[in-house]
């Protein structure tokens, strides 16, 4: 299709092709590796650099790094997804009653939410998370109501732009009552938008949760996360700097892809649809 | 005009340009070829994707920053040493000395071709600065007699404000004062009086004659309407789809086309004063259509009501403060009265922000009016509770401006034009596709146009299928909100043509909002003209039109280019007033709407007077 | 000035419903501050007495008014883990962070504006294509990644900077400068990659405007067209997104003091956090949250200055 044209740039491909195997491994990875492969430890080859028994390198404890970064991905994932599922299912009903009714509801729940807003994302986050106690859920839990204010804001300005367009108006006209308004004629125009945005906040929870777990407020062992890997980097560093590096490589990677992707998505939605073709 | 031939200013010749496109080169100008002598008023006429526009910024060279590129013909321009110079191939440097200095450029959009964070003094300088090396002081006497060249009330004041501070019409004039700073050969103007109100645009085009004829600068004309190449051009040039199609003297041109094109853009044009001593609305003159029925738009011998709207008052607030309260109120539409009656068609005429769609939506209830009374088949609608208005609307229907954006661009078409139906569940499962595939035959779509989405569309097919979901429930009201206005000439002439058939088959009930005289004198049978909310004047057409009474309808009538190049009515005498704002402070009431008739149904406002 | 007065109105009502939202949030809390205090194996008496003593068997209004009473006479309360008054241990550590905030943004500004123009003005070419890679890049790499390379290379490798510990600047402001340039380093790089997009997304926008056209028309040089009309009218967004970014900093400025043991407001609150310090937590974020909103109504009075249509209205 023409319209699928954005992706055969080499941002696109590339945004696709690192977006595509993050999910693949995150899926896979626990299906098709030992469950032991991330835990266990072999003490003489501890710290070690990347030879061809470990290609990544191994862990203070020698558990071999490269199972450990592609078995954590679930958890990341999960956890990245989970968060800003949450966000939308919050944020959608939110924004949308907020930008289609206007009005007081509008002017109230926009004041509480930009009030939100100047609250940084990450220390709402850090701080429900130490006041629920940290484990997996909270880590979802606190990511999710963070980055709510945020979304249901986009989600508000596009529903508001989308209300005050002509075919709305048209439709009112036709006798349009307001539910089938908002699911006819409202959702299905602020989804694109809705899209790309999710798709970014997905590459912002992920640094989230690596933030989060840096901390140590995040993910707790023994659920291996990448923020978790690198947190328990951080006294080697100098001696294996490799156990830092790669965590951190695999939180840029897919952070870059869902970037990349987010992008060219909004390049495939946008414009086309809005009849400028 | 001159019989004797000087060596022309500009020659073009065999002009080719091209853009990036998706899938490979797109030409948007092929084989273009005229000239423009000394002195001499020339308009490129054609609708839009004719090439037109691209035409004049590549003699800007302007056309490279916007992705295009020369590839191939000749943009000879005489420089002031006498020789021709091929721009197609000049350096930059030789550009810039040439813009805004030999050729200065006007464009289209005066709200958005001044820079919004500079002041008036500050952008009329710098080009003096630049070309002509004028000291700050020299530089600011210069830009204030050219402000006053133009004709700009309180110069000294202007040139200390900022754009968003002047109207449209001035902004325009500030443009052209810019581009005339160094009195250039030539003027280029690209659609400049497109977004102006019908007044303004008079004014800037007396203007542009004014200073053309003292200054002696050619001017080449871009435009798509063909009542103002019929006023101001001294030779014609036609385009259509990148190509040339025909040039000539204008009287020529319009006296006796000889190419097929121009002869239909010429017949789909309508010529205000054409309808004089006609009874009915008559359909446009499409080459080729058959235009038998115009017989049975005659108003009937006993007109029976359809609409009765009485003192119509609509008031917006205007917010501010923290706590958002109203500070004032926007009059939009104050005390409104008139009758529409079945089968026949009534325009609401005016120029912008004089109410005529304010007045439009408050009818059919989409803005809550303030007081009044609307009532549709002897249904009080305003008085009906959200259920009943709801089930109400579908004798009443409405057409808007935007092709584009008043069809879901995620919904099909056929999904749309359903909607009506089975909102008011008038029909379900075959015997809805059998009507809405009907619809769609009846506004001349194919069938295989159902499945698709609106960007698959024109803008003229789109407006199309929004007249057939305003078709879809039988309303006997539909109120067409300048809904031909965004639409090419040709285009325009078939809709209405469209629209005129269905009020001949159904009996259907206009209430036609246009700024565009020629186009009500062709459709209507009565007419309205509104100015700061109030109808000022309103009869039968014929007398509307051929004998107005108000100073506003006369002042409007002037304004109005005819396309016929032997009457030529540009005056430069023409000094309108500027539309006063319809914002008022809370509480204020401003006095009823007082008539005097004149004719039979022939209103004309006595009070409040001062209009114009 | 009406529009001042309006502002500092709703500046008000924010810094309320910030309090409120605070309080609310961390006293979810299960467990309480006087466990805490003396312990989990002390006398059951002793701590029903303490809580007694600190207020804690009020309802949660109460305990509320108390906290905002307590705040608007100047009394903080006191730390828990630092056993000392939180306002100056509060002043003391914001000016710490607001030397890395202030430099970061310094850094990120300089180098993002030039070459976000630079990119638009070349879009679609190569020098457009390298700018925008390096910055999509730069906003995918997570900010303590860009602190641990950077300890990696300049402190551990090459040993130019420290990579831990903080000065105060009141008594060394070179040495201070030394310590906290790590730190605004890491923050700044990322913060200078999403600036660079944001500013070439503002610029493409500008450059597609008529009135761009307009003064090309009147035969300016490109290099005027774009860097002073163009310029220009950017200001005012990139301001606004800056502003918003201020929140940001202060989010990744915990990680990033943590990583470098800079003791500034981001550490405060991080071991506030980890140790359930009830009180300072309460301050620490108040206070940021504070900031951040002081810092974007700074930005909406300045866009008065930068942009003329704001003036009247």
């Amino acid at each position: 299709m023409k319209v699928l044209r954005p992706f055969l740039t080499p941002k696109g491909a590339i945004g696709v092709l690192l977006v595509g195997a993050v999910l693949v491994i995150a899926l896979l990875a626990p299906l098709l590796l030992p469950d032991t492969a991330a835990t266990q430890m072999d003490m003489r080859a501890r710290l070690s650099p990347p030879t061809l028994a470990h290609p990544l390198g191994t862990d203070q404890l020698g558990r071999d790094l490269m199972y450990r970064v592609l078995l954590g991905a679930q958890t990341s994932i999960f956890i990245a997804v989970s968060a800003v599922v949450m966000s939308i299912v919050i944020g959608l009903p939110l924004g949308i009653v907020s930008g289609y009714y206007g009005g007081w509801t509008d002017n109230v729940l926009m004041r509480l939410v930009d009030t939100l807003l100047s609250f940084p994302a990450l220390l709402l986050a850090l701080t429900i998370s130490a006041v629920l106690g940290p484990n997996l859920q909270n880590t979802i839990i606190a990511i999710g109501v963070a980055f709510t204010p945020f979304l249901a804001r986009i989600i508000r300005g596009e529903a508001l732009r989308v209300a005050q367009m002509p075919y709305v108006e048209a439709a009112r006209a036709a006798g349009t009552t307001d539910g089938k308004m908002i699911l006819r004629h409202i959702l299905p125009n602020i989804m694109p938008p809705v899209i790309v945005q999710s798709t970014i906040s997905l590459a912002f929870a992920i640094l989230a949760e690596a933030g989060l777990s840096f901390l140590g407020l995040g993910t707790q062992p023994p659920n291996a996360s990448w923020g978790l890997m690198i947190q328990a980097s951080r006294d080697y560093l100098d001696r294996a700097p490799w156990t830092a590096l790669v965590p951190g490589a695999a939180v840029a990677l897919t952070v870059l892809g869902l970037n990349m992707f987010g992008d060219v998505l909004r390049d495939v939605l946008d414009p086309r649809m809005r009849g400028r073709g | 005009m001159l019989d004797d031939m000087p060596a022309p200013l500009v020659e073009i010749d065999g002009l080719r340009v091209e853009f990036r496109g998706e899938t490979g080169p797109i030409v948007a100008v092929e084989d273009v070829s005229f000239s423009i002598a000394p002195g001499e008023t020339v308009c490129v006429v054609g609708e839009s994707g004719s090439g037109k526009s691209v035409t004049s910024l590549s003699l800007m060279r302007l056309v490279e920053f916007g992705g295009g590129r020369i590839v191939g013909g000749a943009l000879r321009f005489a420089r002031p040493d006498g020789r021709m110079a091929d721009l197609s191939e000049a350096d930059d440097g030789t550009m810039r000395n040439i813009r805004g200095n030999e050729i200065g450029m006007i464009f289209q959009e005066p709200m958005t071709s001044l820079n919004p964070v500079f002041t008036i003094e500050r952008q009329m300088t710098d080009g003096l600065r630049l070309h002509r090396r004028l000291s700050g002081g020299a530089a600011r006497a210069r830009a204030l007699e050219l402000l006053r060249e133009v004709r700009i009330p309180e110069p000294e004041r202007r040139l200390r404000q900022y754009p968003h501070e002047l109207s449209g019409g001035m902004r325009q004039r500030v443009v052209i004062a810019m581009a005339m700073a160094c009195r250039p050969r030539l003027l280029i103007a690209d659609e400049p009086t497109t977004a102006l109100d019908v007044t303004i645009q008079a004014e800037i085009l007396a203007l542009i004659d004014r200073l053309k004829r003292e200054t002696g600068m050619a001017v080449l004309f871009i435009t798509h309407d063909m009542a103002v190449v019929a006023q101001m051009a001294d030779r014609v040039v036609v385009m259509y789809r990148g190509k040339l199609v025909e040039e000539g003297p204008v009287g020529r041109i319009f006296a006796a086309p000889s190419q097929d094109y121009t002869r239909a853009l010429l017949a789909a044009v309508p010529r205000l004063g054409e309808m004089r001593g006609k009874a009915a609305p008559e359909p446009m003159r499409i080459v080729g259509a058959d235009p038998g029925m115009a017989r049975s738009l005659e108003p009937a011998a006993r007109p029976e009501p359809l609409l009765e709207v009485r003192n119509l008052t609509t008031r917006f607030p205007v917010k501010g403060g923290v706590l958002r309260r109203t500070v004032a109120q926007v009059h939009a539409v104050e005390d409104v009265s008139f009758i529409l009656n079945r089968g026949e068609t009534l325009a609401l005429v005016g120029e912008s922000g004089c109410g005529k769609s304010s007045c439009g939506r408050s009818i059919l209830r989409l803005v809550e009016p303030s007081s009044g009374s609307v009532t549709v088949g002897g249904t009080d609608i305003l008085a009906l509770s959200p259920h009943d208005l709801r089930l109400a609307r579908r004798h009443m229907q409405m057409v808007f401006q935007d092709p584009f954006a008043s069809l879901n661009p995620y919904m099909r078409l056929a999904d749309q034009v359903a909607e009506p139906i089975t909102n008011f569940g008038l029909a379900r499962g075959t015997d809805l596709t059998d009507r809405v595939a009907m619809l769609f035959d009846r506004v001349e779509l194919p069938r295989s146009f159902l499945r698709r989405f609106p960007h698959e569309l024109s803008g003229g097919q789109r407006q199309r299928v929004a007249i057939a979901r305003a078709l879809a429930a039988n309303p006997k009201l539909i109120v067409a909100d300048e809904a031909v206005s965004a639409l090419d000439v040709s285009v325009q002439a078939q809709v209405l043509n469209l629209m005129m058939e269905l009020q001949a088959d159904f009996g259907i009930s206009f209430l036609f909002i246009s700024h565009d005289m020629a186009v009500v004198e062709r459709v209507s049978h009565r007419v309205g003209v509104m100015y700061l909310g109030r109808i000022v004047e309103i009869g039968s057409r014929a007398q509307v039109f051929e004998n107005p009474q108000h100073s506003y309808t006369r002042a409007l009538m002037s304004a109005v280019p005819v396309a016929d190049p032997a009457r030529r009515t540009i005056r430069d005498d023409l000094n309108f007033r500027p539309i006063p704002s319809p914002v008022f402070p809370l509480g204020h009431e401003p006095g009823p709407s007082v008539y005097a008739e004149v004719g039979p149904g022939h209103l004309v406002l006595t009070e409040p007077g001062g209009a114009a | 000035m009406i529009y001042i007065l309006n502002r500092l109105l709703s500046l008000a009502l924010t810094l309320v419903l910030i309090s409120a939202i605070t309080f609310a949030v961390t006293n979810i809390l299960p467990g309480d501050v006087a466990m805490m205090i003396m312990g989990t194996q002390s006398n059951p008496e002793a701590l029903a007495g303490l809580r007694e003593s600190l207020g804690l068997n009020d309802s949660l209004p109460v305990q509320y008014g108390r906290w905002i009473g307590g705040m608007l006479t100047g009394d903080w309360g006191t730390s828990l883990v630092f056993k000392e008054p939180i306002g100056p241990l509060l002043l003391q550590k914001m000016t710490a962070s607001a030397l890395i905030v202030v430099l970061s943004m310094s850094i990120a500004l300089i180098c993002a504006v030039p070459l976000g123009v630079w990119a638009a003005v070349h879009r679609d070419r190569w020098q457009d294509t390298t700018a925008s890679t390096a910055a999509l890049l730069g906003v995918s790499l997570p900010d303590f990644f860009w602190g641990i390379m950077l300890i990696l290379l300049f402190a551990r490798g090459l040993g130019w900077l420290p990579s831990s510990g903080f000065a105060d600047p009141g008594d060394d402001f070179l040495l201070a400068l030394r310590h906290a340039f790590l730190p605004s380093l890491a923050l700044g790089l990322g913060l200078m990659a999403h600036l660079t997009r944001m500013t070439r997304a503002t610029m493409t926008g500008i450059l597609g405007q008529e009135f761009i056209r307009v003064a090309r028309a009147k035969g300016l040089a490109e290099r005027t067209v774009v860097w002073r009309y163009g310029l220009a009218n950017a200001v005012g967004p990139v301001m606004t997104v800056a502003g918003l970014q201020v929140g940001y900093l202060f989010g990744s400025i915990i990680v990033v003091e943590s990583l470098f043991n800079y003791t500034g407001m981001g550490w405060l609150t991080y071991q506030a956090l980890l140790n359930r310090d009830i009180p300072l937590i309460q301050a620490s974020v108040f206070v940021i949250a504070a900031v951040v909103m002081l810092a974007n109504l700074v930005v909406d009075l300045l866009y008065v200055l930068v942009d003329p249509r704001i003036r009247l209205g």
